[in-house]
């Protein structure tokens, strides 16, 4: 049996400290360095926070309905 | 201030868009849109010109969001946790990733699609799949930056269900993204 956590031990680890901001424990840094995959997730996972809160926003305009409705109301 | 009559056409669809990108439906944005721009008509006095026009009403907008969410919480009973976009289990074969699911490299430049607007098409696809709560946890967290303990109040659920919610939305996220944006199969 592993001392080590598992690599679904340390994906969850892995979103607990991206939201908190604590850092890694030392058993999950321990894993991180011996294991390529949950690494790649580390980065993706920080990736996705990036992309999220950066991304243009996208999609339609506002339909002339609602904006004929919103003008009405604004008079 | 500008005329409240010039505000529709001038910050309307910037503002809707925003309002898409973080709620389900056009409709809900619609009526976002609608309660931000009343809102800001009552309280235009209190403009006091530090920010633009946008700015200010983006900010009477994410208000209007995070109310949308505590609402949509308060209609919709607890979920066990296992019914909010299922488990982990997909993802594992006992300690390890399963070989159909470990996460591929993303090659590229993956950063820098991570602004794009393709990258924010693919992520409002993958959100739509979660469910609402699931969802919602990850947009107030990641999208709108509002504190954990805030989120958890407006959801209903205690901080470390809060946790696991964020933690599925992630798994679900990296996963979906990877087939529909960064590494997507024969690509």
């Amino acid at each position: 049996m592993s001392l080590l956590p598992s690599c679904r031990d340390v994906s969850k680890m892995l979103s607990e400290a991206l939201d908190s901001g604590r850092p890694l424990g030392l058993h999950a840094r321990i894993h991180l360095s011996i294991c390529a995959v949950c690494r790649r997730v580390l980065a993706q996972f920080s990736l996705i926070r990036h992309g999220a809160s950066r991304a243009p926003e996208t999609g339609p305009a506002l339909s002339d309905g609602a904006k004929s409705r919103i003008k009405a109301l604004l008079k | 201030m500008t005329e409240p009559a010039t505000w529709v056409d001038a910050y309307g669809d910037r503002l809707f868009r925003y309002a898409l990108s973080r709620v389900r439906d056009g409709g809900s944005a619609e009526d976002l849109i609608q309660d931000t721009f009343v809102t800001a008509l009552k309280s235009r006095d209190r403009f006091k010109g530090d920010s633009s026009e946008l700015t200010w009403m983006t900010g009477i907008l994410r208000n209007k969001i995070f109310e949308y969410y505590r609402r949509q919480a308060k209609e919709t009973p607890l979920r066990p946790l296992d019914e909010e976009s299922g488990s982990e289990q997909d993802f594992f074969d006992g300690r390890h990733w399963s070989v159909a699911a470990a996460p591929r490299d993303w090659g590229g430049e993956p950063a820098k699609s991570a602004e794009s607007a393709e990258f924010a098409a693919a992520l409002r696809r993958c959100l739509d799949a979660l469910t609402e709560k699931v969802a919602g946890a990850f947009i107030l967290r990641e999208m709108e930056g509002v504190a954990a303990d805030e989120v958890a109040g407006a959801l209903g659920v205690p901080p470390g269900h809060l946790a696991v919610l964020l933690y599925r939305a992630r798994m679900r996220l990296r996963s979906c993204l990877e087939k529909n944006h960064f590494a997507p199969e024969g690509a």
